[in-house]
């Protein structure tokens, strides 16, 4: 397939913008958008959430899921689990590529064992599970650094209670540096699974880390058109010199 | 009263005259402390023989909305004490309570955490509760964990007590209707002031009784506005008092709302609506509240931003002002602050790109940057903020828009002078 350039276009699926958004999430989608219309690349941004189809989950290139507070998350959880789950899970499957934040960790495994011992269903795409240790384990927050398999770092922000611990049919995301990650034990952050990520930093995580912006763009075009799309280099050295002084601050 | 307390007392004023005669500090967090570690019951002692109590706590407003009680009150000829400004945890009430121990009349403005813990200890006369929004994830936790912790604490409360509450917000309303105390409600009720559309920077937009969502016939800012609820029998209540009785002294829609406040507490006092329409107009804004500060021939207005929705309400205001200038946006990430600066992203800057220039400074300068260029805005980085300050030509107005603590360190770069 001839692909021309100005007739790139991908479509963003936003689950549950009102409700998955605590602090800063839409960040993300702003860098997405930015960084894919700076290169000539269409985006729209759908928001999937109560009302949408199955059609429309099933149009979105690239999905995003941020941080729910308990509330909220109690609002959406049967949705999302039983009417957008297994249709995320065929897409993922299928190389889709997908960004989750912030308790993602917890939402998108088998289970979510809560400190009162209750266990809840999680969408079961990523193989792991997750356990809240009451009050004998602190709540894990503070500014994260983490080293990916490339040697590249990635720098965030972790708030969240539970720990998670990865089985074999997920990698994690990257080793730990600095902070909590999954569970203060394994040195692993995150999970990746075929090209979607799970990350425990919340909020804004691609501003400060546009490689990984990037390589979520380059895998959305390559799944979509069949073909590896290079994309144009962008003048990043704002948002590198912000990476850099969390690096020389934080380690 | 027992050798112990005496003693916390004696101690507590000798701190007190120590740091304020040597200006070491204001004294306004470190007598508490001292009386407190000696005698841990001291402000529950104390308070018994007090009479009027007023606690204002919420995300936004509590410092302006304690100022704006303060002068109605002051302006009755009544003897007032309030503790500093953002010395609002216990410590910092109880220096209040050593300063000027035979006030008729003591107002705290509480720490959103720290009110559940107050309340264990005394029982006040009125109670304001201005909003609940998302503010310091880090140090909170989430708006719902507040709202839950409050709504126990108030519960316990009986009739002596009234309960004043943004009847605009619909999580402080739902608290409003489980509670025993008595309610008074105060609100806009004003569609002029409706925003086009909704702000991205929402907390209660679900019915807090049963989960569905909320319908707006128009909101102020962030989530409050005119809700109802198409689903349960939860309806929003009746206001006491509306936009319609009272002008704020101060520009914004929020400071329209803290004079609100400030007004129903005095009517809940017996102030008649003239005194209380006459004291606001001598009313001064509080440090780094909409305060303007006059240094080498600039005029710097300053505006405290340190959440989504309060820095939209001063990008707002700015935009509104008659006086155009530069802005100036200082983001420092320390304690006070919130170590976390994710909460950027959720500030509309799209909105705001006329503005005439953009500076940057801070802790998080680069940070801001970042954010700024994603909004089409390109922002100076000047990381000395003495520089940034001093940087601008004669006659302009310079707009500053600081987190909490870079909030101080502006002020005293331009005054000298520590305020905490």
């Amino acid at each position: 397939m001839n692909v021309k350039k100005n007739h790139i276009s991908i479509t963003i699926g936003w689950l549950y913008p009102e409700l998955m958004s605590t602090y800063g999430d839409r960040g993300n989608i702003f860098v997405l958008t930015k960084r894919c219309e700076w290169r000539g690349i269409h985006v729209s941004v759908l928001p999937i959430d109560f009302h949408s189809t199955i059609n429309n989950l099933r149009s979105c290139d690239l999905v995003f899921g941020g941080g729910a507070q308990d509330r909220q998350q109690g609002i959406l959880v049967d949705d999302l689990r039983e009417k957008k789950g297994p249709i995320l899970k065929k897409m993922f499957d299928r190389g889709v590529p997908g960004l989750f934040v912030c308790g993602a960790p917890q939402l998108l495994g088998h289970y979510y064992m809560t400190g009162d011992g209750k266990k809840l269903d999680g969408l079961g795409i990523f193989d792991m599970v997750s356990k809240h240790f009451g009050k004998s384990k602190p709540r894990c927050i503070g500014n994260t650094i983490g080293k990916l398999p490339d040697g590249k770092t990635i720098v965030g922000f972790e708030n969240h209670g539970g720990r998670t611990y990865l089985g074999k049919g997920v990698k994690p995301f990257a080793k730990i540096i600095k902070g909590c990650g999954n569970n203060g034990e394994d040195g692993t952050e995150g999970a990746i699974y075929k090209n979607c990520i799970a990350t425990y930093s919340h909020g804004p995580f691609l501003p400060k880390n546009p490689h990984i912006a990037d390589w979520l763009i380059a895998k959305t075009l390559e799944i979509k058109y069949n073909k590896k799309i290079p994309l144009e280099p962008l003048d990043d050295s704002l948002e590198w010199q912000a990476h850099e002084a969390v690096l020389q601050r934080f380690t | 009263m027992n050798f112990r307390t005496k003693l916390a007392i004696l101690l507590g004023k000798f701190v007190c005259f120590i740091s304020t005669t040597f200006r070491f500090g204001a004294g306004a967090t470190w007598p508490g402390e001292i009386a407190l570690r000696i005698q841990p019951r001291i402000l529950q002692i104390l308070s018994e023989n007090v009479k009027h109590i007023i606690l204002v706590a919420g995300t936004n407003g509590k410092t302006t909305t304690v100022k704006m009680i303060e002068t109605i009150l002051a302006h009755q000829g009544w003897m007032v004490m309030h503790n500093a400004s953002g010395a609002n945890l216990d410590n910092g009430i109880m220096s209040a309570f050593l300063k000027k121990m035979k006030s008729t009349y003591y107002i705290f403005e509480v720490d959103e955490a720290t009110l559940p813990n107050i309340l264990k200890d005394l029982t006040p006369e009125i109670i304001v509760l201005t909003n609940l929004f998302r503010d310091q994830l880090d140090r909170y936790g989430e708006v719902d964990t507040i709202a839950e912790k409050w709504l126990v604490a108030l519960s316990g409360l009986e009739r002596q007590t009234t309960i004043i509450i943004n009847a605009d917000d619909p999580h402080l309303a739902f608290i409003g209707s489980k509670l025993a105390a008595k309610v008074k409600y105060f609100g806009l009720e004003d569609p002029s002031l409706f925003l086009p559309k909704m702000q991205h920077a929402t907390d209660t937009i679900y019915c807090p009784n049963c989960g569905v969502r909320l319908t707006f016939a128009g909101v102020y800012f962030s989530h409050l506005g005119k809700w109802a609820c198409g689903n349960c029998s939860f309806v929003p209540p009746k206001e006491d008092v509306t936009a319609k009785d009272f002008v704020s002294p101060l520009e914004g829609v929020y400071n329209t709302y803290n004079a609100l406040a400030a007004a129903l507490t005095a009517e809940t006092l017996s102030i008649s609506k003239s005194d209380i329409r006459n004291a606001l107009t001598h009313f001064t804004p509080a440090f780094g509240r909409m305060e303007t500060v006059v240094a080498s021939g600039k005029r710097i207005k300053i505006l405290l931003s340190k959440n989504p929705t309060g820095f939209n309400e001063s990008l707002r205001t700015v935009e509104s002002s008659p006086d155009k200038g530069p802005v100036l946006l200082v983001l420092n990430d320390r304690i006070p602050d919130g170590r976390d600066v994710s909460w950027i992203w959720d500030v509309d800057f799209e909105y705001y790109r006329n503005f005439s220039n953009y500076f940057v400074s801070g802790d998080r300068a680069l940070d801001m940057a970042v954010r700024l260029k994603y909004a089409g805005i390109a922002a100076e980085i000047i990381s000395d903020l003495t520089q940034a300050i001093y940087s601008l030509k004669e006659n302009e107005v310079l707009w500053i828009l600081p987190t909490y603590s870079a909030m101080l360190d502006v002020r005293k770069i331009l005054t000298g002078r520590k305020i905490l």
